[in-house]
């Protein structure tokens, strides 16, 4: 396999999944030793041979190759001292030898500088790897009143409360990702699966119908994931029609719900469905159990 | 008509045409590299600052989605007391309210351009990137009117309207000449207005030689503009009209997930449109 890779193509391949952000560290560090091992794979690589070397040295810090990320470390140090990507970097070297050292190199760059926001952002994801979740919420919440565009940021903090069972206000820190990123149905999935969860099942229901409108007619992926939502609160709901709303949300009619509920059966069988005749949707037999057996209840 | 009469040296042109324009390029790449050299890295916000911009940008994205908001009711209230009462409060400022001896509220003073060194270091910068824009035409504009005061440099291949006369024959008071003759000193004018778009290929399209201060910088426009968004707005203010807007938001605030469940089944077909 390696043989039919060219240098133009690997490096290519790796600006794409730099781009997109992939962490894909085993290929990355594959093909980035590829390039390395030609003779004027640095070369070819021109000016954006730093970004190169900052993409391998994270990537080789993720699947444990020390030695390689100190040696592009070293280089990106060598050209840019000072640099607060470097830094960064630096730190993240620690990170894999010792967490409590990290964290005061962190906490030295962050007194140097107060809006270093990669190194605040480490030092938060440190503190979560201590498991110091008390500190880690504090300093996260703190971030994120500075930088409150900070999306990612959002969703960790809702990552970490949910960790800790704090479901209603991981719903918040959702509440401002949904407010920063409306159109994107992965968070309103997550909103909707995490308000199921912390047993608002009204509200629930219609962020998981407000995932399939966000999807137009795709019933792929997060959409067929939200129809499974619908189909499972239809069910709660139409057993416990008093369910609790923290968030005060209006139940919906009876007849609604029926309906709610055809259709969330329909179109899961629908997406489990094939066109050819031999072909069977892999987990075709559980869905039909599962939409069988509730079916009865209905 | 008198122009076509007219005959024009060709060494005109290569002595004096082509090398206004040559030498203006050059100024212009030569001044694009001095305002590289002269750039003071871009000064650091504070934390506090961040977080006064950001606040308001936050009461920006709230307002602005409510209309179909993502929330439900409960959330948006909270997030909108929230936001109001900190902003009332001035939570927000990275300078807190003074008060004063009878605790009212003195607004805190805008602070003058002249007393913070902070905003005296941006005024000389741009008072910096002005003089490079500006010396160099002034010393092109001399040249040209030292020596090549009153030529005809070019004819224009396309007739034009009289109007056009005081545009391109600045400085040649000759009331008959065809208007598609080109004087020098309109020449200069022609080419520093009209280069902007062979810098922004030679240079890239952020370069500091064709900024859009061209026309502020030009010793013609009056260049007492005040920067309309600076460090040095009263955040106070802003922050109090951030949250009255807020509160008229809260009245045209709609949830997304409101009567979700018949527009689902209504594109599904479940019930008649």
């Amino acid at each position: 396999m390696a043989s039919s890779l060219t240098v133009p193509q690997a490096i290519q391949e790796l600006k794409i999944a730099q781009a997109r952000g992939h962490r894909d560290s085993n290929e990355i560090v594959r093909k980035g030793l590829f390039v390395l091992e030609q003779k004027n794979g640095l070369k070819m690589l021109g000016e954006d041979v730093w970004d190169f070397l900052e993409q391998m040295a994270v990537a080789a810090l993720d699947i444990g190759q020390l030695e390689l990320a100190d040696d592009c470390i070293q280089r990106l140090a060598e050209q840019f001292p000072k640099s607060p990507r470097v830094e960064v970097l630096q730190g993240q070297r620690i990170e894999a030898k010792d967490l409590d050292m990290a964290i005061k190199y962190y906490e030295t760059l962050l007194d140097a500088d107060e809006t270093n926001v990669a190194a605040w952002k480490r030092l938060i994801s440190v503190l979560r790897q201590q498991n110091k979740m008390d500190r880690c919420i504090s300093e996260l919440t703190e971030f994120l009143d500075t930088f409150y565009s900070d999306l990612e940021g959002w969703l960790e903090l809702a990552d970490i409360y949910a960790s800790v069972n704090l479901y209603t206000r991981s719903l918040q820190a959702l509440s401002h990702a949904l407010l920063l990123a409306p159109q994107n149905p992965f968070h309103t999935l997550h909103f909707a699966e995490t308000a199921y969860t912390a047993n608002d099942i009204p509200l629930a229901i219609r962020y998981f119908l407000r995932t399939t409108e966000l999807c137009g007619d795709d019933s792929r992926g997060v959409a067929r994931r939200a129809w499974f939502g619908v189909r499972l609160c239809t069910k709660h709901l139409t057993l416990h029609p008093d369910s609790p709303s923290e968030s005060a949300t209006k139940p919906m009619s009876t007849s609604s719900l029926n309906a709610l509920g055809e259709l969330a059966t329909e179109r899961l069988l629908a997406a489990y469905s094939s066109t050819s005749e031999k072909a069977v949707v892999p987990g075709r037999k559980e869905v039909l159990k599962l939409l069988g057996g509730s079916g009865t209840s209905r | 008509m008198a122009g076509e009469s007219l005959y024009l040296d060709p060494q005109i042109r290569d002595w004096v045409l082509f090398p206004i324009t040559l030498v203006m390029i050059l100024v212009g790449i030569l001044r694009n590299n001095v305002v590289q050299l002269l750039a003071s890295s871009p000064k650091k916000q504070s934390r506090k600052a961040t977080r006064e911009q950001r606040a308001l940008l936050r009461s920006q994205i709230l307002r602005n989605t409510a209309k179909a908001s993502p929330l439900p009711p409960s959330f948006f209230e909270a997030h909108t007391n929230e936001l109001v009462t900190a902003f009332q409060e001035g939570k927000y400022l990275s300078k807190p309210i003074e008060v004063d001896e009878n605790g009212n509220k003195i607004a805190p003073n805008p602070t003058s351009m002249l007393t913070d060194p902070a905003a005296m270091e941006g005024m000389m910068g741009n008072m910096k990137n002005q003089m490079v824009m500006m010396v160099p035409q002034m010393i092109i504009m001399g040249w040209i009117n030292f020596f090549f005061q009153g030529f005809v440099l070019i004819k224009l291949p396309f007739p034009l309207t009289l109007g056009f006369k005081s545009m391109l024959q600045r400085g040649i008071d000759t009331p008959d000449m065809d208007v598609r003759w080109v004087s020098s000193l309109s020449w200069y004018f022609l080419n520093w207005f009209g280069l902007n778009g062979l810098y922004r290929v030679l240079l890239g399209s952020d370069n500091a030689a064709t900024d859009k201060r061209d026309l502020a910088s030009s010793p013609f426009a009056t260049t007492g503009a005040a920067p309309a968004a600076g460090p040095n707005q009263d955040f106070n203010k802003i922050f109090i009209g951030e949250s009255e807007s807020l509160q008229i938001a809260e009245g045209i605030y709609k949830w997304a997930g409101e009567g979700i469940e018949e527009r689902i089944l209504r594109k599904y077909g479940k019930i008649p449109a």
